[in-house]
C-alpha cells in the first residue's frame, strides 16, 4: 500500500557554487604578537595540543603562528614586526598538484584550498611542497582527557592520526554566514562574520572579507601602499595580504 | 521541484530557517540555571544545530572584559568578546580564549572534601550539607576577631558579600590580593596619583589619541591592568588616532613583548627609570621655554645619563621629542615600579604628563571613573599589608582562614613564609576551583563553580572611559558537584544564626546580587534602564552588565609640578653580579598554567612552550660557559631556583630575566612540576607605596651541568647562526 506524499514545491533563485573570493589582510604594524588568534583558532577548530615533547620536535598543530626574527646586535637589536602566518589560501597552490589522493583540492566556489580529511592518506607531500610551512600533520591521536572533549566544536571535524590539516579560513563560519544570508534573500554583508582569529584580535590587525568586492574593508586595506604577499616571487597568488610594519 | 534547487540547498535551508540570527539570550530570573542535557532530550530553547549565546564576564584576570559564550546543547564551545562591552569591544586576549580549558579541565576539584592531613592530598568527600555545616560551625564558634577572609581580585560580588558578612559579625574586613596586582604595582599607581593630584585613583591613559607614548616599563600589551583595552589604544595610536602614526618609546632592561612593538627600545639600567623620566622632564621643560617647574628644577641630566647608561645626547633627543609631540603621553608600570624608588619613579613619570599639558587632554592622562555604586577607589593589598597579615597568621591570631580566588602559596614571595604561617591557623577552608598550592595546604576544599558556571558582577576598575559594572551569569550548568561560594556563605550564615544570618538574609546568590544592583534601577544615564529589578536583571544578563552612555573621565587636579621630585638611587638586595628582572608570562599570566592549550601557545618573544626559562644575553652566557637548554642555579638573598637558559639577544648583558607563571607544585597535571617560580627568589623589600620591589634584586648564576631541552616554536637553526656552522 502506498501513500501519496504531498510536498509543496520550493523555488529558489540561487544556484549552488556561486563565486566568492574570500581573503584576509594583516597589519603587521598593529599586530602585537599577543597570540589571541592562536588560542582562538585552536578553540574554534578543535586543534589538538600535542604536549611538551612532541611540540619540541616541531609537531605542534597550530594552524596559525606568529613569527618574529632578530636583526642586529644588542643594543641596536630590533625584532622584526610580528607576522601571523596561516594558510595563504593560494590561488596557485603548490600543495594541490602533489596530492596523490586528491585530498588537497581547490574550491572554485570559495577560491579556497580545501583539505578533505577522509581522502587524506598521509603522504605529507603537500606539507613538503608548501613554502609557508602552514600544514600540520597528526603524528598521533592526541589525547584529550575527559571532560575536555565537551568543548569540541560540532561544526568542525575532529581529525585522527595520519591526516594532514591546516587553516580553512573557518569555512564553517563562511558557510553559516552564506546560508543565513541566502535564507534571508540577501548577500553576506561585509564584516558580518569573521574567522576566529580575526574575531578575537584585540588590535583588529586581522581583517577578513570578500576580496572580489573592491569596497570591502579587506580590499581597501590590501590596496594600501604597505601591502605585500608572503614569498610573492613564487607566484602562488595568496589570498592573504600583509601590511608592512614599522 | 524547480531545477535550481538541490538537495544540499534544501538541507542547508532547513537547518537555518528555524532561527537564523544569533541569539543573545539571558535567561530570566525564573530559570536560574541552564541545563546540560543529552542530545536526545534537549531543552526547549535549543534548536538542532543552533547555538545559544550567553553574555558574561571573563575572570581570567580582574579587568572585567565582557564575553559572549557560544553554547550548544548545554556545552560551552567558544568564548567570544562582547561587542557592546566598553572594556573590550568584542575582543579577547589569549587567556580569555582558553577559559574553556579551565571549565572542562580534567583536574578541577570535583566535590567538597576534607583533607586528612594538610599537603597529603588524601581527601574524603563530604556532601554539601556537611560542608555548609563546617562553614557554619566556623562562623559560629570562631571569635570574629580571629577570623580572616583572603579574597582574590575577582569576583567583586563575592567580595561585597564577604565584606558585608565580616562587617556584620565584627570580623576584620576581607583582604584582597593577586599576583597581577603585585606585579602591576597597583598600590604604587594609586599612591602616586594621590601624592601628585590629591586623589587616589587608577590613572586612565588615552593612548588612542596620543601621538607619542613613553612607556617606562609598563607591559600594557601583555598582562598589565587591562591588556585588551590597552592593545586597542595602541592600535588606534598606530593607525593615527592622534595626528598621524603614533610613536612608542619603551624603557626596560629587557625587550619585552611590549618593548618589541616600540619604535625605540631603550635598554635602561634597572632602577633608573625615574631618573631618566626626570631628565627627560627637564630637557622637555627647557625646550618648551618658560619657567622651569619645581618638579624638574634640581635634576642633573648628566648624572641621570651616567646612572642609566643612556647617553646624554639620547636623553636630549628624547626630551625634545617629548616636548614637541602634539599629544605626548607617559605611562609608568611594570618593573620600573618594582624597585625601592618605585613610588618616586611613578610620580616622575606621571609628572611628565602634567608638564606637556596632558592632564585631561585627548591623548593624555585622566583618572578612571569609579564603577557604578562605588564610593571610593579600592586597591588590592600591597606586599607590606600582606606581610603584616602573614605575621598575624604566624602569631596565632587567626583561628579560621577562608580563602577564595587567590593562590598565595604560589604567588607570594616564598621568603614571606605564607605556607609556614598556615601551620599556626587551626582551620583553613579553601573555596578553590582548581587544586592549587594553597588548596593543598587547606583542611577543607569546598569548590566554587568555574567562572563560566557562575553568577556575579565585576566593577570595571580600568580600561573604560565609561563607568561600568560587568555582569556574569552561568553559561552552562555546573559540570561537577561544586557550589557557588556565595551560596555556601549564605546557607552557613543562616545556620550560624545571629548577626551573620541577619546580614545575609538572602535566598540565594542571585537575590544577593539583585539587592546590590537594585540601586541602578531607574538610573537614566545607563545604556538601558528598567523600572523594576526583575526587568533590570534580565537586561543585565542579556547585555552582560550595565554601563553609562557618556564618558566620565575626570581631569587630575592639583599642582603636580609644584615641588621637587626626588628619585633616590634604587637599592638592590643581594650580592650577585646580575640584576634580576622578573616579568609576568605574557601568555600564562599568574593562573594560566593549568590550561593545556595555553601551555602550547608559544611565548611571543622566545616562542617557548610548556616550560619556563631564564633569559641571558648570548655573550653573558658565553662568559658563564652555558648554552641554550643548560640548567643554571640562580641564587638571590632570599632563595634559589634552577632554570633553563634561553639565550636572549635583546637583554642587557648585566641583567637576567625570568617569567612568572610556571613552577607549580600542584594545580593539576598540566601545571605541576613544570619550570620554575621566580617568587622563590623574592625578598620582602618594598617601595614607598608598600608594593614589592620585585625587580630590586641582584642574583648569582651558576652552571649546574644539567640540561633540559626547551620546547620552542622557532627553528633552532639560524637564530644564532648555528645553521651556518658557526661556533656559538
Amino acid at each position: 500500500m502506498t501513500t501519496e506524499l504531498k510536498i509543496s514545491e520550493i523555488s529558489a533563485n540561487f544556484a549552488e557554487g556561486e563565486q566568492g573570493k574570500w581573503g584576509m589582510a594583516i597589519d603587521m604594524d598593529i599586530c602585537t604578537g599577543c597570540q589571541a588568534c592562536v588560542a582562538a583558532c585552536a578553540m574554534e577548530n578543535n586543534v589538538p595540543f600535542v604536549g611538551e615533547a612532541d611540540s619540541g620536535y616541531g609537531r605542534s598543530m597550530h594552524w596559525i603562528r606568529t613569527e618574529r626574527f632578530w636583526e642586529g646586535e644588542f643594543p641596536e637589536i630590533k625584532m622584526t614586526p610580528y607576522q601571523p602566518v596561516l594558510c595563504q589560501q593560494c590561488g596557485h597552490a603548490p600543495c594541490e598538484p602533489v596530492c596523490p589522493a586528491f585530498a588537497t583540492v581547490h574550491s572554485q566556489a570559495e577560491a579556497l584550498n580545501l583539505q578533505v580529511y577522509n581522502r587524506c592518506v598521509g603522504t605529507r607531500y603537500c606539507a613538503n611542497n608548501c613554502p609557508y610551512q602552514v600544514r600540520s600533520f597528526n603524528w598521533r591521536d592526541y589525547e584529550r582527557p575527559e571532560p575536555l572533549p565537551n568543548q569540541l566544536n560540532p561544526d568542525v571535524t575532529v581529525r585522527r592520526r595520519g591526516v594532514m590539516e591546516k587553516c580553512t579560513f573557518c569555512i564553517q563560519r563562511i558557510h553559516r554566514a552564506e546560508d543565513v544570508a541566502k535564507s534571508e534573500g540577501r548577500e553576506v554583508a561585509d564584516g558580518e562574520f569573521a574567522p576566529a582569529c580575526a574575531q578575537a584580535c584585540p588590535a583588529d590587525a586581522i581583517v577578513f572579507g570578500r576580496i572580489d568586492d573592491p569596497e570591502s574593508a579587506v580590499s581597501k586595506m590590501a590596496r594600501g601602499a604597505r601591502g605585500f604577499h608572503l614569498l610573492e616571487e613564487l607566484g602562488t597568488l595568496p589570498a592573504v595580504t600583509y601590511l608592512k610594519g614599522g | 521541484m524547480t531545477e535550481h534547487f538541490s538537495r544540499r540547498d534544501f538541507l542547508k535551508l532547513a537547518s537555518v530557517g528555524a532561527a537564523t540570527s544569533a541569539i543573545l539570550t539571558g535567561c530570566g530570573p525564573a530559570s536560574r540555571y541552564v541545563t546540560r542535557e543529552p542530545y536526545i532530550q534537549m531543552p526547549e530553547y535549543t534548536y538542532n544545530g543552533q547555538s545559544t549565546h550567553y553574555a558574561t564576564t571573563c575572570r581570567e584576570c580582574a579587568a572585567g572584559c565582557g564575553l559572549v559564550v557560544r553554547t550548544m546543547q548545554g556545552r560551552a564551545l567558544k568564548v567570544e568578546g562582547n561587542k557592546n562591552h566598553p572594556v573590550n569591544l568584542g575582543k579577547t586576549c589569549v587567556r580569555g580564549q582558553a577559559t574553556l580549558h579551565g571549565l572542562y579541565n580534567p583536574d578541577r576539584v570535583q566535590e567538597p572534601a576534607k583533607q586528612s592531613k594538610r599537603g597529603s592530598r588524601d581527601y574524603s568527600n563530604l556532601d554539601w550539607d556537611a560542608a555548609i555545616g563546617v562553614v557554619a560551625e566556623a562562623l559560629k564558634n570562631t571569635k570574629p576577631s580571629e577570623m580572616a577572609f583572603l579574597m582574590g581580585m575577582a569576583p567583586d560580588h563575592l567580595f561585597d558579600l564577604v565584606s558585608d558578612l565580616a562587617k556584620a559579625i565584627g570580623a576584620p574586613a576581607p583582604i584582597r590580593f593577586g599576583a597581577r596586582g603585585m606585579f602591576e604595582a597597583r598600590a604604587t599607581l594609586s599612591k602616586a596619583t594621590e601624592v601628585l593630584f590629591g586623589q587616589a585613583a587608577m590613572p586612565f591613559f588615552d593612548m588612542s589619541k596620543a601621538d607619542l607614548t613613553f612607556s617606562f616599563g609598563a607591559n600594557f600589551l601583555e598582562t598589565w591592568i587591562s591588556p585588551v583595552a590597552f592593545t586597542r589604544g595602541f592600535a588606534n595610536m598606530r593607525r593615527g588616532g592622534g595626528h598621524g602614526r603614533g610613536t612608542l618609546v619603551h624603557f626596560e632592561s629587557r625587550m619585552s613583548q611590549t618593548a618589541s612593538k616600540a619604535d625605540m627600545w631603550i635598554p635602561i639600567k634597572p632602577g633608573t627609570e625615574g631618573l631618566v623620566a626626570l631628565a627627560i622632564g627637564r630637557i622637555a621643560a627647557e625646550a618648551r621655554g618658560g619657567v622651569m617647574p619645581a618638579a624638574f628644577a634640581d635634576v642633573g641630566v648628566e648624572a641621570a645619563a651616567k646612572a642609566s647608561g643612556v647617553h646624554a645626547e639620547k636623553l636630549d633627543e628624547l626630551g625634545k621629542l617629548f616636548a614637541s609631540a602634539g599629544a605626548a603621553l607617559a605611562i609608568p608600570g611594570g618593573a620600573a615600579l618594582g624597585h625601592s624608588n618605585g613610588l618616586e619613579t611613578a610620580e616622575a613619570v606621571l609628572a611628565l604628563n602634567a608638564l606637556v599639558g596632558g592632564l585631561g587632554r585627548a591623548g593624555g592622562m585622566y583618572l578612571t571613573p569609579l564603577a557604578p555604586m562605588q564610593a571610593e577607589y579600592h586597591r588590592p593589598a600591597n606586599l607590606k599589608e600582606m606581610a603584616a597579615f602573614v605575621e598575624k597568621l604566624k602569631g596565632g591570631e587567626v583561628k579560621t582562614l577562608f580563602i577564595h580566588g587567590v593562590n598565595p602559596v604560589f604567588e607570594l614571595p616564598k621568603s614571606l613564609g605564607f605556607e609556614n604561617a598556615l601551620k599556626s591557623v587551626p582551620t583553613v577552608i579553601s573555596f578553590a576551583t582548581f587544586p592549587d598550592e594553597t588548596a593543598v595546604q587547606a583542611d577543607y576544599v569546598f569548590p566554587d563553580h568555574h567562572s563560566l558556571e557562575s553568577w556575579g558582577y565585576q566593577r570595571v576598575a580600568a580600561g573604560s572611559a565609561q563607568s561600568a559594572l560587568s555582569g556574569a551569569q552561568p553559561t552552562v550548568s555546573p559540570y561537577y558537584n561544586t557550589r557557588a561560594t556565595a551560596d555556601v556563605f549564605l546557607a552557613a550564615a543562616a545556620l550560624a544564626g545571629g548577626k551573620a544570618a541577619e546580614a545575609l538574609s538572602f535566598k540565594d546568590e542571585v537575590e544577593f546580587i539583585q539587592s546590590k544592583i537594585v540601586a541602578l534601577v531607574g538610573e537614566s544615564d545607563g545604556f538601558f534602564s528598567a523600572p523594576e529589578i526583575n526587568t533590570f536583571t534580565a537586561y543585565f544578563q542579556q547585555y552582560g552588565g550595565w554601563w553609562k552612555t557618556v564618558d566620565e573621565l575626570s581631569t587630575p587636579s592639583g599642582d603636580a609640578l609644584g615641588k621637587a621630585i626626588q628619585v633616590a638611587e634604587a637599592k638592590f638586595a643581594g650580592e650577585g653580579e646580575f640584576y634580576f628582572h622578573p616579568f609576568v608570562s605574557p601568555v600564562l599570566a599568574e593562573a594560566g598554567a593549568n590550561k593545556p592549550w595555553l601551555q602550547e601557545v608559544p611565548d611571543p618573544t622566545t616562542t617557548v612552550m610548556w616550560s619556563s626559562w631564564v633569559e641571558i644575553h648570548p655573550e653573558t652566557a658565553h662568559e658563564l660557559g652555558v648554552d641554550n637548554d643548560d640548567i643554571v642555579l640562580i641564587t638571590s638573598e632570599a632563595g634559589a631556583v634552577e632554570a633553563v637558559v634561553y639565550k636572549y639577544p635583546a637583554i642587557r648583558p648585566d641583567t637576567i630575566a625570568m617569567p612568572f607563571g610556571q613552577g607549580h607544585t600542584a594545580y593539576g597535571r598540566y601545571a605541576e612540576g613544570r619550570g620554575a617560580n621566580p617568587a622563590d627568589l623574592f625578598g620582602e623589600q618594598v617601595n614607598g607605596a608598600g608594593d614589592l620591589a620585585f625587580a630590586g634584586m641582584r642574583v648569582k648564576v651558576e652552571k649546574t651541568g644539567k640540561t633540559y631541552p626547551l620546547s620552542r616554536l622557532e627553528s633552532r637553526m639560524g637564530v644564532y647562526g648555528e645553521a651556518l656552522g658557526e661556533e656559538h
